[in-house]
């Protein structure tokens, strides 16, 4: 285990993201050998509020680089934008970090399976399908919460 | 045809260091090209430069060589069959090629097989029965590109490449889910004459478009979402990361299938009513092996988590991702250029509650990034 070396942020925020794709720069052998990607990906938290939130991801080669609060959703050019209420997130991360990885029924692809409570969109079925075919790599990145120290998870 | 006997002049010629060098002074190849790696490194998108990143539409010979080499008159001709670049090509081919590469995996080294351990025995056998068809569909996806692999032509390379990692991946495939059925205490379990006759539509195909779009797009969006659920209802993170990773590789196949697709029908929109009558016949048998117990129940079993909760689960658990495998079917025939909707050949219960039900029917699928909040939280997938 590669405990965070930086300050934590809370979810959702960018710093948040920042620090998720730390885990590129802190274990690069463990996502170059899950080979290079290519993908302009928005996760969206809808607060209880109702207010949504979105944040970008690019996954680029065998690098992940965090986009920051996106603003204009049409402006970032999402490929897929994978979508769900805050307490799905927060449940997932929660297990995540409870477990070290995500569970069964807490990964990426088991909570949007069914296009509820997290649901995977686009405009283009190319675009969706890339949240499959780099299915390994994101589910690596978000269970690197589980890495963390447990203040920082 | 070229002379084949020996040059024994040249011989004597060249040991007396007279060399011909015709194929050093009389290139017409194209001179000078330096191809830029980009930050991944060399890829063949970097060397898609000049002359040699054409890939013509009707290559004007039928040879082996090297698109854009020099190329004598008396090379032989190897037959090819598949001379119009749009019965292979998409303009995805190429990335697909270097990711499929990239991101090759191992069923020996990359499947902690050491944290199998013993489950519930019904679970074991919907999990072996399960391993065993797919054990079984995955080879006929490296099949069908080797049967038409040798048929196209020469200047396609790229796309020939392409294929040769869809045999690798389905190799692979078929390797894990056997394993998977031999490392727990189970074993083999039942193959079914349908799936076998599934398999042989593919194979029997009479065209590559034929069965390109009964397997690229019909059959492994199919298997697509198998592997979805498969992640999802693993007994063990072990199946859960041969699910994950065999998802990666199934939606690259369905990725070149939809573009292909899409590139053929845009150059030739006439082909349309062909294509939908390969997948009228594909789909009908499809409705088949979704009745197939063999197919059905292994999947419905693991997801109860016992055959008592099956039972009272019924198929409430497959109607989610029947939905859902309809909805991206429909979707990515879309993206291709062929409306479904309306003319699907599955029997009402399979299409019930999807856009697939009529004409310009309901958009269950995929909406726009844009969306609002609703629809961002309403389980638009
Ligand atoms: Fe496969
Ligand atoms: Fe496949």
């Amino acid at each position: 285990m590669t405990p965070g070396t930086a300050s934590s942020a809370g979810f959702p925020s960018a710093g948040f993201f920042d620090e998720l794709v730390r885990d590129v720069v802190r274990r690069p052998e463990e996502y170059e050998r899950l080979g290079f990607a290519d993908c302009r990906l928005v996760i969206e938290v809808v607060e209880p509020t109702g207010e949504v939130r979105r944040f970008g991801l690019v996954l680029d080669g065998y690098d992940i680089r965090s986009e920051g609060e996106i603003a204009d959703l049409d402006g970032f050019h999402p490929e897929v934008v994978v979508s769900g209420a805050l307490d799905t997130w927060s449940e997932m991360l929660a297990a995540i970090a409870e477990h070290g990885f995500a569970d069964r029924s807490h990964t990426l692809n088991a909570l949007s399976i069914a296009g509820f409570p997290l649901s995977a969109r686009s405009d283009d079925p190319i675009g969706r399908d890339k949240f499959y075919r780099y299915a390994e790599t994101l589910q690596t990145l978000f269970d690197s919460v589980g890495l963390r120290a447990p203040a920082e998870a | 045809m070229a002379n084949l006997a020996a040059d024994l002049d040249y011989r004597e010629r060249a040991s007396r260091g007279e060399l011909d060098l015709g194929w050093l002074r009389r290139s017409r190849a194209e001179w000078g090209i330096r191809a830029e790696p980009s930050r991944i490194g060399l890829t063949l998108r970097d060397i898609a430069v000049g002359t040699y990143g054409e890939v013509p539409d009707h290559p004007p010979r039928r040879t082996m060589a090297p698109r854009g080499a020099d190329i004598p008159d008396d090379v032989p001709d190897m037959g090819y069959t598949i001379n119009d670049k749009s019965e292979v090509w998409s303009d995805n081919v190429m990335e697909l090629y270097e990711e499929a590469v990239s991101r090759q995996w191992s069923a020996t080294r990359d499947i902690p097989w050491g944290d199998l351990a013993p489950i519930d025995p019904d679970l074991e056998h919907a999990m072996c029965q399960l391993a065993t068809v797919l054990s079984e569909v995955e080879m006929v996806a490296a099949d069908f590109p080797a049967k038409w692999l040798w048929r196209i032509n020469h200047d396609f390379v790229e796309a020939k490449m392409f294929l040769c990692t869809q045999a690798m991946d389905e190799a692979r495939h078929t390797e894990v889910f056997r394993k998977r059925a031999l490392a727990n205490g189970g074993g083999l379990g039942r193959a079914t004459a349908v799936v076998e006759e599934f398999l042989k539509v593919i194979l029997d195909a009479q065209s590559y478009d034929e069965g390109s779009a009964l397997m690229h797009l019909l059959g492994e969006g199919i298997v697509l979402s198998l592997f979805r659920a498969g992640e999802m209802i693993a007994p063990s993170d072990v199946e859960k990361r041969i699910f994950r990773l065999c998802m990666q590789d199934e939606a690259r196949h369905v990725s070149y299938g939809t573009m292909h697709l899409r590139y053929r029908l845009q150059r030739d929109p006439s082909l349309a009513e062909d294509f939908h009558a390969y997948l009228d016949r594909g789909e009908a048998l499809m409705a088949v092996l979704f009745t197939t117990p063999e197919v059905v129940e292994p999947a419905t079993i693991l997801a109860a988590g016992s055959l008592e909760a099956a039972a009272a689960l019924g198929s409430a658990a497959s109607d989610v991702l029947r939905i859902q495998t309809v909805e991206e079917y429909l979707q990515r025939c879309d993206r291709a250029g062929l409306d479904r909707r309306g003319r699907m050949h599955l029997p009402d219960d399979l299409i019930a509650g999807t856009s697939g039900v009529a004409p310009g029917g309901v958009e269950a699928g995929a909406s726009s990034p844009g969306t609002t909040v609703a629809a961002a939280s309403g389980g638009v997938a």
